[in-house]
């Protein structure tokens, strides 16, 4: 999709004319913005000012959307996480900008008329980049950062799949580490608050290593086809499967039904009972199904 | 012209920029996460919009050098340009964001992350200026 980059180059080139002509380029404005006992220059204020006003628009304008106008996934709900990483992050950052003057933005856009002196600061910056990953790990490792309030609760039917209430996005690592290689969801998208949509799951748990599969269940009207998705997902995992959608409930549903005939019917309404699933009302369906297909996969 | 005024007019077109790459391509306008996460391979996946958006950045500007100039007035004190740049390089990839990332597009979003990222690299900075200028008389 060439449009893509068209615009992305579009965007890039605005932002840097945008810094040029604001003046951000030009170290000792920024530092006369920082020094407010001294030589206080309040341009910098007009630049994010101006700045934010086409910004809050779009952010208005992109609520309203499910996908960006190229049909892109738009970004997550942000984190509210005020961690450790983040404030002494901005420390370090705010201590930097100080002394050069110079931020990511106006050091890429300054790079061709800075002399070596840019350079050197880009390369410093690069170098900077490279090694935090690692003191990000030993930050986290001091304070395990408090995650977001989330339902996750790993439900095991089986050694091999486990049922849980909607999870979010960073749940995933711990389902990971759980030993889990394939994540399926059995919520529609409908009834799921935006930032926990089908890409942004995927792309999370794909970046994770998981496989992720969307297979949304309609509150009781659950087809042949999702018992079957379902059966083929578990035959192609290569390890545990863990299933979510709003309670665990459907997941439970559609687990019974595929190993209808396989396990008796009493089994696969007392493993779902232990976590308060009722699937009573579903035994004749249960029956049915195990009378038609015989084998199941567990 | 009033130098407040290309403030804002520049500021507006960083915005403009900012609402492009959000509306189109669905990514937030961030210029140390673009180019951090090619630094540290987490951004591969999408590498060729990262490279088209640091052409544009980097371009455009040097176009805009050759009709109107260029000067960044940086200190000649090398010690005080590295130093600077691992505090950018590092602090900006732990807190996840920088003056656009947090400040532009975090703010605008009245993201709490982005608020008090901002408020605290604010801070920071003056007091460093602070210190340097008013304390100990140097830069």
């Amino acid at each position: 999709m060439m449009r893509r980059y068209g615009l992305a180059v579009l965007s890039g080139g605005l932002f840097g004319a945008g810094l040029r002509i604001s003046g951000m380029t030009d170290t000792i404005k920024v530092q006369n913005w920082l020094d407010v006992f001294g030589t206080w220059d309040p341009t910098l204020a007009f630049v994010l000012g101006g700045a934010i006003l086409p910004m809050a628009v779009a952010w208005r304008v992109a609520a309203r959307l499910e996908r960006s106008y190229l049909g892109l996934a738009l970004p997550a709900a942000p984190s509210r996480d005020l961690d450790r990483n983040l404030i002494a992050g901005s420390i370090l950052f705010g201590m930097g900008w100080a002394l050069a003057g110079l931020c990511p933005g106006p050091a890429l856009a300054s790079i061709s008329f800075g002399g070596i002196g840019g350079l050197v600061f880009l390369l410093a910056m690069l170098g900077g980049m490279v090694a935090a990953p690692a003191l990000r790990v030993r930050l986290d490792g001091a304070a395990p950062a408090a995650r977001p309030r989330s339902k996750m609760d790993i439900r095991a039917l089986t050694p091999t799949y486990a049922v849980s209430p909607q999870i979010e996005l960073s749940d995933l690592p711990a389902i990971k580490a759980a030993g889990f290689t394939t994540v399926i969801d059995n919520r529609p998208d409908g009834e799921i608050p935006a930032h926990l949509h089908t890409p942004h799951m995927k792309a999370a748990a794909e970046a994770l290593g998981l496989t992720f599969v969307a297979n949304p269940v309609i509150g009781g009207a659950l087809t042949m086809e999702n018992v079957r998705l379902q059966s083929k997902v578990m035959a192609d995992a290569t390890g545990p499967v863990f299933a979510y959608c709003a309670s665990g409930n459907r997941c439970s549903v559609v687990w019974a039904l595929m190993n209808a005939g396989h396990r008796s019917t009493d089994d696969l309404i007392r493993t779902p009972a232990k976590y308060g699933y009722n699937l009573e009302p579903l035994r004749g369906q249960i029956e049915a199904f195990a009378a038609e297909s015989g084998a199941g996969i567990d | 012209m009033l130098d407040w005024v290309w403030g804002f007019v520049g500021g507006l077109m960083i915005g403009g920029a900012a609402a492009v790459y959000l509306l189109f391509n669905g990514r937030i306008m961030g210029a140390s996460g673009i180019i951090g996460e090619l630094v540290d391979r987490t951004g591969w996946g999408n590498w060729a919009e990262r490279l088209a958006f640091l052409a544009g950045l980097i371009g455009v500007p040097y176009l805009l050098s050759l009709l109107i100039g260029g000067e960044t007035h940086l200190t000649s004190n090398w010690l005080v340009i590295v130093l600077a740049g691992l505090l950018v390089g590092i602090g900006t990839r732990l807190a996840n964001g920088c003056t656009s990332g947090h400040g532009v597009c975090g703010i605008s979003r009245l993201s709490l992350r982005g608020i008090v990222a901002t408020l605290i690299y604010l801070l920071a900075g003056g007091l460093t200026i602070a210190l340097l200028r008013q304390v100990i008389g140097v830069i």
